[in-house]
């Protein structure tokens, strides 16, 4: 019988099983900025992946276009089907947009819940266990990033940012397990049915949509979207379409069932979203309160 | 030169992980398994059984605690799986014959036992939600061929290299 531990050893062990409890302790908490060693290594780290990922991706992508050539024709055919629809459904949607302009101003509102910013970034890497599901990209603080503003690929909403270096930042996804990944949304129909977006079912790949009330009546194929109403995230941006909808285990409210309408997978290029909502300024409060 | 080779290789195998193999990855394609590549920590096992186990806890600490920092969102969780893993496997060496096949299946069980050190701990904190038994097909049976896989392909290249080293270290 090998001797693994000898006592100086098991010591050792135990001790490092108590620093390993208390590490975990320290980083339960909701830190929100980055210690300088961890934005270092972050930056550091972040350099060489993107020096890995564009290659890698682009040989992969060459592939993936060989076996898209087969089906181009039929595409092709669709999507100009799609394209005189597109042309009428834009003219509206300028038509309507100046129209809102117009009412706004009379009404002399200034900001509103959809309105946002832009920033491009790249996707430099994936985390690679599969507990944690988080994105790098490839722009920091120094670029105007901060931490949970809301980021989207073309096709929908993705996460939020979680933690900024100066170059980089990480991004956790809509799909990631954690207690504080909550998501305020709304189900669009003729009436607006509230819920929160809580975790991911992994067998099923679908979104959790909790908390919506008993009596209200969703659909399979209804379009779920951010409500804006956490005031971190812009109104209207697509989470997903509804699959199915059943009670939850007390009977109260029920839960459905999400297919994320972005694909989580296949992210090259994600857009991060700056709310321009102006922060409420308690002084003024305060002022206004005394007067 | 060979004492700055080794931390390179392995941090090259590290950077690889986050952005090769994702690119790579099965869900790109609807696949329901899961590859988790853990192409540092084989490399980790590897030197660990060839020089000695302390390489084992030292770069088991520093890659475990990158991989605790960069990719995930708690510290600690990997930094004294992988340190306790490498270190066990280099000792259980000792007492097999190192050849090709005893290293491949070593490197598999320490691939093995961090993969449920790390659903252990995470399930005790919340983070993992999966039922054993789709944790054992889905994720560990794909993990354990993708990185033996990846041990065979590394093996006699790296294996030369650490024989350099041990001269070099000799001499010293």
């Amino acid at each position: 019988m090998p001797q693994f531990f000898s006592n100086k050893r098991l010591i050792i062990l135990l001790a490092s099983i108590i620093v390993l409890v208390a590490m975990i302790g320290f980083s339960m908490k909701d830190r929100e900025e980055l210690s300088w060693p961890e934005q270092f290594l972050k930056d550091t780290v972040g350099i060489s992946q993107s020096l890995f990922y564009k290659p890698a991706n682009s040989i992969a992508g060459f592939f993936e276009n060989l076996t898209e050539m087969k089906h181009m024709y039929h595409e092709n055919k669709l999507l100009k089907s799609k394209l005189d629809e597109y042309a009428q459904l834009s003219v509206d949607v300028q038509e309507l947009k100046k129209e809102n302009k117009s009412l706004k101003s009379q009404l002399e509102k200034e900001a509103d819940l959809t309105e946002y910013k832009i920033r491009e970034a790249s996707v430099i890497g994936r985390s690679p266990d599969r507990w944690n599901k988080f994105i790098f990209v490839n722009k920091g603080y120094r670029d105007g990033v901060k931490s949970k503003m809301a980021v989207v690929s073309p096709e929908g909403f993705i996460g939020k940012v979680a933690k900024v270096s100066a170059f980089h930042s990480t991004i956790q996804l809509i799909s990631d397990n954690d207690r504080t990944n909550r998501i305020s949304a709304i189900a669009e129909s003729n009436k607006r049915i509230f819920g929160m977006i809580e975790g991911y079912d992994s067998k099923k790949q679908a979104l959790l949509f909790k908390k919506i009330p008993v009596n209200a009546k969703l659909k399979k194929g209804q379009k779920v979207i951010t409500s804006g109403l956490g005031e971190v995230f812009p109104r209207g941006l697509l989470i997903g379409t509804v699959k199915e909808v059943k009670p939850d285990e007390y009977g109260l409210t029920k839960t459905a069932y999400l297919k994320p309408s972005a694909n989580l997978y296949d992210l090259d290029h994600v857009m991060i979203l700056d709310r321009s909502m102006p922060q409420v300024d308690e002084n003024e409060f305060k002022a206004k309160e005394e007067e | 030169m060979n004492r700055i080779l080794l931390p390179f290789i392995t941090y090259i195998a590290f950077v690889a992980e986050s952005t090769v193999m994702q690119v790579l990855a099965p869900e790109h394609y609807g696949w329901g398994f899961l590859l988790i590549p853990h192409f540092s920590l084989v490399l980790i096992i590897l030197m660990s059984c060839y020089l000695k186990p302390s390489f084992g806890i030292v770069y088991g600490m520093i890659f475990g605690l990158l991989t605790d920092l960069i990719y995930t969102d708690l510290i600690g969780v990997y930094m004294f799986s992988t340190a306790l893993v490498a270190y066990f496997i280099s000792v259980l060496s000792r007492y097999l014959f190192s050849n090709f096949f005893v290293a491949i299946l070593l490197s598999a069980a320490g691939v093995a036992g961090l993969e449920f050190m790390v659903y252990g701990l995470n399930s005790l904190i919340g983070i993992a939600d999966t039922s054993i038994d789709s944790f054992f097909y889905d994720r560990l049976l794909p993990t354990l061929i993708l990185n033996a896989v990846f041990t065979i392909l590394v093996y006699y290249p790296f294996v030369k290299l650490l024989k350099k080293v041990k001269k070099t270290i000799h001499e010293n």
